[in-house]
């Protein structure tokens, strides 16, 4: 069976398996009764989800898959990572899912989340409308939405999601999250003591488990990176990759073919584990301030003070990324990759104004375009060796 | 000799003229603005939403959304393309985007704030804010925040909620989007009254919002008479004639007065069964963005009998609701903002579909104004125009029996876009439309 086979291998071992087989842990679990919810995007509130006794699963796209059967409904000029996601649901990949969970994180997401509903079945489904801005009335809206989120995934479970409940699983998801920093601590060191790559092969092994056996997997694999003698080689460059979604080994690699990757603020890497939920006495406000704060993806719209009569350049630069500015410093980054999923709309906007914040920071940077498919990777790989060439 | 001239394919309205006039004049209005010390305001489409604000403040507000539209059609975009491509945008942004952006940065990097003096339409002058919103696109508020790299007018961006179709009707969903939207459009008119240094007329916008909605209420009422047959009304009078009801260009109480006319011509047309097109062989319906730069297209689709009698949702004014009694002006345009996308989710949860803001209304479009065929131009740069288009196709095809013809363009790059392609494949949709006829007819449909 592979659940014995999982729990005699630990660490590294048991993160490269599960990302080569990411279902195999779920379908074992569907088997034994456990209901298994998709969701597409990091702004889905798992914690409502595994304080219910739900498992999470995170859908990921494929980029070794030629979308086929998406092209029936989604246009070919739209983001090729939710275009891939519906196309392995519509082609029966992941018919493990008991339900779907959607948001309105960016228009991709919500316009794909309504197709997507109406052609494949499931049991359970839900839409989580979220706000565009950081506003007060625009947190209550989105309090609001997570009521209604909750309603729905008691009707569905027949349980009731009790505010000791959901603090229990805020409590179990913040382990995780303060384990995945953690984890990236360990590529401070130079060299680092743990590649670009085996981070995201854990941290998308861990979207694939129920949050407790992902926890087990992040403490094997830091306890494996700090014990073992030989890491990474030096590279000739420390880059951070930043990016809306990067989930694959093959795009990593070559990145790290010829750099040391130390950090992906990506939604496949460190952005949804940047921070913790607070304690709040009404756990769904800890909630919706996380998702819609903590959360930094380019999706919300940020600005200095809400409702300011001036716009100063500087100042909105460093209230929409100044959280890089720690990140450049801690981990000695000396580049940036600004990698962008052809026809996503709120990173493509971000890029000169990133751009122009990491000058001023001094991070020379580059910027690379990809259309979600292995057939990209040779011409990156001569873009990412000539940005390395041109900073070192 | 004798030289005749060729009858047009489309018999256009007159009281469409006025109406078309006021883009050009909203744009002299914005420039004559500046040049006498009065602020002027960058809008995106929201609705009537805020725009409702700075028509009773009578602040003037240009549209870079239209602007952009504008430069296609003047054959003067280029320029500005590539200049965002060399600020550093990527080419597959939203085509209005892309040359407002360059518009920016030539403006305010090259010309010092000057408006560039070979703009159409007298040109866009530096905005005293930024107004966008959440609504339809990703675009529409990530485009205005990026221009903070050229200027430093401050950005105002207004929510615009789109619950799921099912969680829509979950109780106290509604009302906590009016809650929102209320709270928000008060902070908004303390904004501008900051901003401007004068307080809000409450008597004014109370009048404003109850001209706004009317216009509205006769541009649908307009849109109703068009059920027809033969459709007096061609989809190029539309959009000639929508731009000072949805983005309340020009004197409103004058709009007002056109968009009698505009349906008092209509009914009369109707009575007398009066065509746009002369042999009206199909009814058309078009989704979505019309390619502004070849509208021509159409004049030549007319020739064969093609009647375009119904269009682009995002452009029609919501479904009318009885606000009459609310009071509170602040409320109303809420409300009625609110309608715009929410008005047809039952209907759309009736019939199963899953998308009741936009996918939706082109199944109700093909069955009450009894279409053949449906025309779908998704567009390169403009994906939330797009996205849905293949599930239209679908739900056309599906429940009504409608077949599509998709023609792929684009709103500002002009060689995304070929004519003789389009029409080519013009007479052997027709042959699908005739063998549709049949199945709907098999079908028990009535059309």
């Amino acid at each position: 069976m592979t659940i014995q086979k999982s729990k005699l291998i630990q660490g590294l071992s048991w993160a490269h398996e599960i990302y080569a087989d990411r279902e195999q842990r779920v379908r074992e679990l569907k088997a034994a009764g456990k209901k298994i919810i998709g969701y597409p995007c990091a702004y889905v509130p798992l914690e409502m989800l595994t304080a219910l006794d739900l498992v999470p699963y995170r859908i990921y796209g494929s980029i070794r898959e030629p979308v086929t059967e998406a092209d029936r409904s989604l246009p070919a000029t739209f983001c090729p990572f939710m275009r891939s996601c519906l196309d392995r649901a519509l082609k029966g990949k992941d018919d493990f899912l008991d339900g779907l969970v959607t948001a309105h994180s960016c228009d991709p997401q919500h316009r794909t989340a309504h197709v997507w509903e109406s052609c494949v079945e499931y049991s359970y489904t839900h839409f989580i409308d979220m706000p565009g801005t950081l506003r007060a009335d625009s947190m209550d809206y989105y309090k609001g939405q997570l009521a209604d989120f909750k309603k729905t995934l008691e009707a569905y479970t027949g349980k009731k999601l009790t505010a000791d409940k959901l603090k229990a699983a805020i409590k179990i998801h913040n382990q995780q999250r303060a384990l995945v920093r953690d984890m990236y601590q360990l590529t401070i060191p130079d060299p680092p003591l743990i590649s670009g790559t085996e981070i995201l092969e854990t941290i998308k092994a861990v979207m694939s488990l129920p949050v407790a056996e992902g926890n087990e997997l992040l403490a094997g694999v830091i306890s494996e990176v700090k014990s073992r003698s030989k890491g990474p080689p030096k590279r000739r460059a420390r880059l951070m990759i930043w990016s809306s979604t990067l989930d694959d080994t093959e795009v990593m690699n070559v990145f790290e073919s010829s750099a040391n990757v130390v950090m992906d603020d990506s939604c496949g890497g460190f952005r949804p584990f940047r921070a913790n939920v607070k304690p709040t006495a009404d756990p769904i406000d800890g909630l919706a301030d996380y998702y819609m704060n903590e959360i930094t993806c380019a999706r919300t719209f940020r600005q200095a003070a809400i409702g300011e009569t001036k716009k100063d350049y500087p100042k909105d630069l460093a209230s929409r990324f100044g959280y890089v500015k720690t990140i450049v410093k801690d981990w000695k980054i000396n580049g940036a990759i600004l990698f962008l999923v052809r026809y996503c709309d709120p990173f493509a906007f971000e890029m000169p104004s990133f751009k122009d914040y990491l000058n001023s920071i001094g991070v020379p940077s580059t910027y690379i375009e990809y259309d979600y498919t292995v057939g990209a990777l040779a011409p990156m790989k001569t873009r990412v060796e000539a940005f390395i060439e041109t900073i070192t | 000799m004798v030289t005749g001239e060729k009858k047009k394919a489309i018999r256009r309205l007159k009281s469409m003229y006025p109406l078309r006039a006021k883009v050009n004049e909203s744009y002299l209005k914005g420039a004559e603005a500046v040049k006498s010390g009065r602020p002027v305001v960058w809008g995106m489409l929201n609705y009537y939403y805020g725009d409702s604000v700075l028509k009773a403040m009578d602040i003037e507000v240009v549209y870079p959304e239209n602007y952009g539209a504008a430069l296609a059609a003047f054959g003067v975009a280029q320029q500005y393309l590539d200049i965002a491509d060399a600020d550093g945008y990527p080419t597959h942004l939203c085509g209005y985007s892309r040359a407002n952006i360059g518009y920016a940065s030539r403006m305010m990097k090259q010309l010092g704030g000057e408006i560039p003096p070979d703009a159409p339409l007298g040109g866009m002058p530096k905005p005293l804010f930024l107004m966008s919103s959440t609504a339809v696109c990703d675009a529409r508020y990530k485009w205005f925040q990026a221009l903070g790299q050229y200027m430093d007018s401050p950005v105002w961006t207004f929510e615009a909620p789109v619950p799921g179709l099912h969680e829509f009707f979950m109780e106290g969903s509604l009302e906590r989007m009016v809650k929102m939207g209320v709270t928000h459009l008060r902070d908004f008119i303390a904004f501008v009254e900051r901003l401007v240094g004068r307080k809000m007329d409450m008597d004014k916008f109370a009048e404003t919002v109850d001209i706004i909605i009317e216009i509205n209420r006769v541009l649908h009422e307009t849109s109703e008479l068009r059920k027809a047959e033969p459709c007096p009304m061609h989809s190029r009078d539309f959009w000639s004639a929508m731009t000072p009801a949805l983005m309340l260009m020009g004197d409103i109480k004058d709009s007002l007065k056109c968009y009698y006319d505009l349906y008092n011509e209509v009914k009369e047309l109707v009575e007398n069964h009066v065509g746009a097109v002369e042999n009206e062989k199909y009814r058309m319906v078009f989704a979505e963005l019309p390619p502004w730069h070849s509208l021509a297209l159409f004049d030549k689709l007319a020739e064969r009998g093609w009647n375009f009698v119904i269009e682009s949702v995002g452009y029609h004014p919501p479904i009318p609701i009885d606000l009459s009694k609310l009071t509170d002006p602040v409320e109303k345009i809420t409300r009625f903002n609110l309608q715009k996308f929410l008005g047809l989710y039952q209907d759309a949860k009736d019939h199963n579909v899953t998308e009741g803001a936009l996918a939706y209304p082109y199944l109700k479009y093909v069955t009450e104004w009894r279409c053949d065929g449906a025309l779908l131009h998704p567009l390169i740069s403009c994906r939330s125009a797009s996205t849905h288009l293949p599930y239209v196709a679908n739900i056309l095809l599906e429940q009504v029996k409608v077949p599509s013809l998709t023609i792929e363009g684009d709103i500002v790059d002009l060689r995304l876009f070929d004519m003789e392609d389009a029409l080519a494949k013009a007479e052997p949709f027709e042959e699908t439309m005739e063998h549709y006829r049949q199945v709907r007819k098999q079908s028990g449909l009535d059309w």
